[in-house]
């Protein structure tokens, strides 16, 4: 999106102008089919706040934006949930199982020596991912639904900074695997097949690193402010 | 002219290309030789090799770019500053050599674009090469048999601060951070046998 200085009264189809911003709406359960309406209108149909979805918005299309929560409330938690498990459900069905795939294609053309390695360094990956959702999706998350529903589970001694202390990174190897491929892997390696895994990788590059701003900067205060 | 710094900013507002051009010239030593409202206009002229050159980072983000020195194509003693316009960590100008905001006073600008521009002409000590030296390889396979720093320090009778500064360059020249991925790295270019691990 070129143009970040939008406000509630812009009109909605206005600031869908790239793959990112089509994406958010998408995970908000926000349907296609705008017309004219304001993203004000549309936040209010959707039972959405509009500060909110703003602020999603500003975290994609401004890089190293600082978020500031000082508007947002309790009730906007559920819907920040919803969103997060939305990111996680498309990762988890479709974006990896669609890199793996990629990957064995890449590695069948590939020298036994590094097809050996690289295998095991994504199954490794693949684990990590797996651990690093089913704890945001089987602790985290739960967790904040039931504070948000006003529930006190003094049993349960997981505060959001046990999160905050436990958020690994999980961009940094996809990162690594990015430059091996670009750089280290022979070049006997089928040209067409690595090109194939780098659009995947620049395509959900830049999403892990906005849902972990998302989640650092904007999940985690909120979320203290009620603890 | 000579002996001055020279300054050429790309921004599209001519409010603040006009009012920073004042700004910084209101000092004798910098001067400001060329101005751009966009980055096509750049492309267009020789750029002159100036010393610094200002920026408006949405050009640069909008080319889906996130290397402004090669978007650029500046040289390596130019330095390339952002022009911070609002509520942006600073993490964000992490690829620039440093950033003005619009909100700096005249000598807090001054001071910025000395410093930027002094830490970028010094830089040519630096060992741009991405090659590893002898030792960085020992190390790397040692990180890749994975092993501790600690044990590293004391395998090759160094400080674990000086352990840490290698793999801090190790992992800057091969573009991979991760224990992994090094692993990966060691093993393709047979500083490690694929069944060692």
């Amino acid at each position: 999106m070129n143009n970040h200085i939008f406000t509630a009264k812009t009109k909605m189809a206005e600031i869908i102008t790239d793959y990112s911003l089509l994406t958010i709406i998408d995970r908000l359960n926000i349907k296609l089919g705008f017309g004219d309406a304001s993203i004000d209108e549309i936040c209010r149909r959707h039972n959405l706040s509009t500060d909110l979805f703003m602020m999603i918005c500003r975290v994609y299309a401004i890089d190293g934006f600082a978020p500031d929560i000082s508007n947002l409330t309790k009730s906007d938690i559920p819907k920040l949930i919803g969103y997060l498990q939305r990111t996680h459900k498309y990762w988890i069905e479709s974006f990896f199982p669609n890199l793996h795939t990629n990957i064995h294609t890449m590695l069948e053309s590939c020298d036994e020596r590094s097809a050996k390695i690289l295998n095991k360094f994504y199954d490794d990956y693949d684990d990590e991912i797996q651990k690093h959702l089913d704890y945001e999706e089987n602790t985290v998350f739960p967790y904040i639904i039931s504070l948000g529903e006003g529930k006190k589970d003094l049993a349960n001694k997981f505060r959001i900074k046990d999160f905050e202390e436990n958020h690994s990174n999980i961009e940094e190897k996809l990162h690594d695997l990015k430059n091996i491929v670009i750089k280290y892997l022979p070049e006997s390696a089928s040209q067409q097949s690595r090109i194939n895994v780098l659009n995947e990788i620049f395509k959900i590059e830049n999403d892990l690193n906005k849902h972990s701003v998302i989640e650092n900067k904007i999940l985690i205060p909120l979320v203290s402010k009620y603890e | 002219m000579s002996g001055k710094i020279k300054i050429t900013i790309i921004e599209p507002s001519e409010i603040v290309t006009t009012g920073l051009k004042r700004l910084i010239e209101q000092n004798g030593s910098f001067n400001v030789v060329k101005t751009f409202s966009t980055l096509q206009e750049y492309g267009e002229m020789p750029n002159g090799n100036p010393d610094i050159i200002i920026i408006n980072p949405m050009i640069v983000s909008d080319t889906g770019s996130s290397d402004p020195r090669s978007l650029l194509q500046a040289n390596d003693n130019t330095a390339v500053m952002a022009i911070n316009y609002g509520p942006y960590d600073e993490d964000a100008f992490r690829s620039y050599d440093g950033y003005i905001s619009i909100f700096n006073t005249r000598e807090q600008i001054e001071k910025r674009l000395s410093v930027a521009q002094k830490n970028t002409s010094d830089k040519e000590t630096y060992d741009d090469s991405n090659e590893l030296s002898l030792r960085e390889r020992e190390i790397l396979t040692a990180v890749a048999k994975g092993k501790t720093n600690k044990e590293i320090a004391d395998e090759f009778n160094i400080s674990i601060h000086t352990v840490i500064s290698h793999r801090k360059n190790i992992s800057h020249k091969l573009g991979i951070n991760s224990i992994a991925g090094l692993t990966i790295y060691a093993v393709m270019n047979k500083l490690l046998d694929v069944d060692d691990f």
